[in-house]
This record gives C-alpha cells, sequence and structure tokens, in this order.
C-alpha cells in the first residue's frame, strides 16, 4: 500500500510522457530514425534487457560512479572536517575551493582524456571532481551546524578529547546533512558520468547513447535515456530512505 | 576511566572576575572580583536580574569558560576544563536526538567504562526515578519539555557527579510543569544530596529548592547578599515561614532591579 501510494505519481508521469510522445510521432510524421514511437522504444529497451546489455553498460557506469563517489567520500569527509573545526584550515582552503567549484566537472573531460587516456582512470577522476565539492561543502555545513550546548553536554559526559568527542557526537549530529550530501553528490556523479562516457568510452550508458546516434537508432539512445532517468530515481530513493534513517528531528 | 561512587564535593571561588572582549574592541566586564565557597552537599541557588553573571560563574566552574582572572575549583582542585565528575544541566535540555532516552541517560556511564546490562541498570533506575522508565525507548522529539528536561536531569545524576551544576533549568517551562520538575529535583536530589549550584530567575523557586540563596547584582555581576534557609522540606508556598524568607530576598533583588531599570526602590514595589 506505501509503495503503491509512493509509485502512483511516477506511473501517471510516465502515462503522460508517453502519450505526449506519441501524439508528437502522429503529429510530426517523423522517420522512425529520427523519433520513434513510444512502445518500439519499449520493445527496445526489454531487447536491451533480455540480452544483457542493458545490465553490463548499467554496471559499468555505476561501478565508475561508485568508486569515485567512494574516493570522494574518504577524501572530502576528513577534509571537511578539519574546515570545520579549525578556522586556520578553512581560511586556507576556502579559497582554492570558491576557485574550483564553479568549473563543471564536464570541463575537465578534455584534461581528463589528455592525462589519463580514454581508460578508467579519467572517468573516475572527473567523477571524483563532479562528487568531491557537494560532499566537501554539505559536511562542512553539517559539522559547523552542531548545536554547540551539545558539543558542551558530551564533554561534560566525558568525551574528554576531540576523538571521542567526534564519533560520539559531532558525527551523529551532523549525519543527517551529510547523507543529504552524499545523496546530492551521487546524482551529479550519475548526471557527469554519462557525459564523460559520451566523449569517450567502450562501455556505460553514456556509450549506449552515443553509439545509438552513430548508427542512427534513435530508440536505442531513448531507451538508454530511460534507462538513466529511471534508474536515477532509485538510487536517489535509495539515499532519501537511508536520509528517513537519521531524521530523528529536533530534540 | 572508572566510574566511582564519588562523595559530594566543595566549590571555591576566589577573586574570580570575567571580562568579555570583543573584535571591535569594546569589552563588557561581566563578573567583578567574586568570592565564594559552597560547602560540600549544600544546595545553592543564585538569583540575580539578568545580565548579572551568574551563567558566567557557571560556565566557568563548568569549565567552559577561562576567568579573565582568579580561580575557580571544585573539592581543592582547579577547575581545568569541561570534566564528568562536574555535572551540568542546560536551560534547553541539550539531549541527544538521534538517541533513544535510555541511551541519553546512559551516554554518560559509557564514558565511565562501565558495560552494556550494566549502563542500562542504572539508566533505567535513574529513568525511575524521575517516572519516565515507560518513555525508555522514544526519541526525544517525541517528549514534551518537562519531560525532556526530567530525562537531561537523570542523565546527570546517573553518572554521579560531586557537583551539579544547573542553568536556569526550568527557565523555559510553564509554571504547572515547572513546580512538578521542582518537586522531582527534590526527590533525585535527596537519594545523594551532591553539591548543587542552581541559576534562576525566580525567588519563589530559589526559596522552595535550596538551603542557602545568593543575590548578584547587576553588571558587573558581583555577590549582593548571601542567605541560609532553615527549612524542613518539602516546603510549603503558602506558609507565612516561605513568605517570610520570600519577602526578604525580593526586598534584597528590588534594589538591584531598581539599579538595572533606574528607579527607586519604591517605585518598584507600588507596581
Amino acid at each position: 500500500m506505501h509503495f503503491l501510494r509512493h509509485s502512483l505519481p511516477y506511473a501517471l508521469a510516465l502515462l503522460a510522457i508517453g502519450t505526449v510522445w506519441q501524439i508528437a510521432v502522429w503529429v510530426s510524421q517523423a522517420n522512425v530514425a529520427i523519433l520513434p514511437p513510444p512502445l518500439l522504444t519499449l520493445a527496445t529497451l526489454w531487447e536491451l534487457i533480455a540480452n544483457g546489455d542493458l545490465a553490463k553498460h548499467t554496471l559499468a557506469s555505476l561501478s565508475r560512479v561508485v568508486s569515485a563517489w567512494g574516493i570522494s567520500v574518504l577524501v572530502a569527509v576528513p577534509l571537511a572536517l578539519a574546515m570545520a573545526r579549525s578556522r586556520t584550515v578553512e581560511r586556507l582552503l576556502d579559497p582554492v575551493i570558491e576557485l574550483f567549484r564553479p568549473i563543471s566537472p564536464l570541463a575537465w573531460i578534455p584534461l581528463a582524456i589528455l592525462w589519463f587516456g580514454i581508460g578508467e582512470t579519467g572517468k573516475v577522476f572527473i567523477i571524483f571532481v563532479a562528487t568531491f565539492f557537494p560532499i566537501l561543502l554539505n559536511t562542512v555545513s553539517g559539522v559547523k551546524g552542531v548545536d554547540p550546548v551539545l558539543i558542551r553536554a558530551g564533554r561534560v559526559l566525558g568525551c574528554n578529547n576531540e576523538a571521542t568527542l567526534f564519533w560520539r557526537v559531532i558525527l551523529p549530529a551532523a549525519m543527517p546533512t551529510i547523507i543529504v550530501g552524499l545523496r546530492i553528490a551521487f546524482g551529479t556523479g550519475w548526471a557527469a558520468i554519462i557525459a564523460a562516457e559520451l566523449v569517450a568510452a567502450q562501455s556505460g550508458l553514456g556509450y549506449l547513447i552515443a553509439d545509438g546516434m552513430e548508427i542512427l537508432r534513435s530508440d536505442l539512445v531513448l531507451a538508454g535515456m530511460i534507462a538513466i532517468g529511471v534508474l536515477g530515481v532509485l538510487i536517489d530513493s535509495i539515499f532519501r530512505f537511508i536520509g528517513n534513517q537519521y531524521d530523528w528531528g529536533p530534540a | 576511566m572508572m566510574r566511582e561512587d564519588s562523595h559530594s564535593k566543595s566549590i571555591e571561588v576566589s577573586n574570580l572576575s570575567m571580562t568579555f572582549r570583543s573584535d571591535d574592541g569594546t569589552s563588557v566586564n561581566a563578573l567583578a572580583p567574586t568570592n565564594l565557597e559552597i560547602e560540600p552537599g549544600q544546595f545553592v541557588a543564585i538569583v540575580g536580574p539578568s545580565g548579572c553573571g551568574k551563567s558566567t560563574l557557571l560556565n566557568i566552574l563548568a569549565g567552559f569558560l577561562k576567568p579573565s582572572e582568579g580561580q575557580a575549583s571544585i573539592g581543592n582542585e582547579a577547575v581545568a576544563g569541561p570534566s564528568i565528575d562536574h555535572g551540568v544541566v542546560f536551560q534547553d535540555y541539550a539531549l541527544f536526538p538521534w538517541l533513544t532516552v535510555l541511551e541519553n541517560v546512559a551516554f554518560g556511564l559509557k564514558s565511565q567504562g562501565l558495560g552494556w546490562s550494566e549502563r542500562n541498570e542504572i539508566a533505567m533506575h535513574f529513568l525511575d526515578v524521575v517516572s519516565l522508565r515507560d518513555f525508555a525507548d522514544k526519541r526525544p522529539r517525541e517528549l514534551s519539555g518537562g519531560m525532556k528536561q526530567r530525562v537531561a536531569i537523570a542523565r546527570t545524576f546517573a553518572t554521579k557527579p560531586s557537583v551539579i551544576l544547573m542553568d536556569e533549568p526550568f527557565g523555559a517551562l510553564d509554571a504547572l510543569t515547572r513546580r512538578f520538575l521542582q518537586q522531582q529535583l527534590l526527590k533525585i536530589w535527596s537519594e545523594s544530596r551532591k553539591t548543587v549550584l542552581f541559576i534562576t530567575h525566580s525567588v519563589q523557586e530559589a526559596v522552595f529548592l535550596a538551603d542557602r540563596i545568593i543575590i548578584m547584582t547587576a553588571r558587573p555581576g558581583r555577590i549582593k547578599s548571601d542567605f541560609l534557609i532553615d527549612m524542613d522540606h518539602p516546603r510549603d508556598f503558602s506558609s507565612d515561614a516561605f513568605r517570610r524568607i520570600e519577602k526578604v530576598v525580593f526586598d534584597s533583588l528590588d534594589e538591584e532591579l531598581a539599579k538595572t531599570f533606574g528607579l527607586a526602590a519604591n517605585q518598584l514595589q507600588a507596581d
């Protein structure tokens, strides 16, 4: 029942998109290679699922995002803690971060190809850039936003050093904000991997789309796009579910 | 760190003063040189107008602030920083929202190195004392303000600190809840008779709870008068003896309020 109530709006949205799409096909009388009807696209999507191609490409894209996102977590979270707890570190790093932040991760694609070629490293690098800032900035604001009275309470209840205080008070108190950062980062990483794979890849959902364009199969392109959208929503809902476990509300 | 059932300790404050300096160069003299001695096991209430430095004094004793001059000691040891032996009850409860009520009460016990079952047993006992056993598995957000403060009081008493500092703990509660919590505080306090320093705006609350009432002056804060209250518990708000003491304390306080608001003391009483 719970599941139904949440998936119903999505089902209706899909139905509406399909209808508009079908009408567009009828009205424009477009060539099937340019704008295939929704049912044909669904058949192509089903074919990609059945022959295992979709799973293969999804796995390729996902593993790149997951590994780069993981590296980002390992680098950005400790860095953010240092920034949030020390004025000196913050003053030192803040200008650097502010200068790099406005540069779209996609702007790094040419350099990534020059430096690392079209192998895995370059893509992981781009996703690292894309996921780094949301994690860093959310963790900084989460840790800075911890109510000072909770830190005092932790200290008078026996957290004698910075490490104990961090594990028992600061980290759990900042967790809701940190999780938001992890979720946003995964989203930007997911968007960036497709772009990176469009330019230079032999596998992945971005490659599937680029390949569809080259062989004039827009049904493949659209099937790939649908897969990207659906997977994005699924991943986001997993993060939301995890986030809800940490939604304890105000004390 | 091992847990020991520590005895109540004395509090000594000598020539303690505090001046806050802000970035723009101005400074505020929050606490004039102050001397104070509190015997072990005494329940002392500090009453004074807003901005009289009573919270500053408490924050120095708790180890949250370093004094500009002078020294604060607990049990003849200079306060070097926050310690689990010096319990603090905050005005806004400061419960950890991600923990259950039971886990909140057991938080300090974990720092004291107790095992899981022992922690739970002690925490449950203290929840029993504040009549919240049935709420052990709830989160703080599911509790009313009064219940939260009872949890916070249980959390502080559970670690058996040798002094307990309470910073306007009932200031945010309505009058009825306040009365109930005052009674519960006396109940939990009478179990252990810890040294308590209790800051409040309410004269009635001070007279109801304390063995000794200290009145502080408006900024810069200084001790103005010091009363011993020799009355058995439970005290009756409407008794003559209670009213008499209340009047003496109010008279002393009115002079300070008059200074704060620039009025004559008799004008204030006429209102």
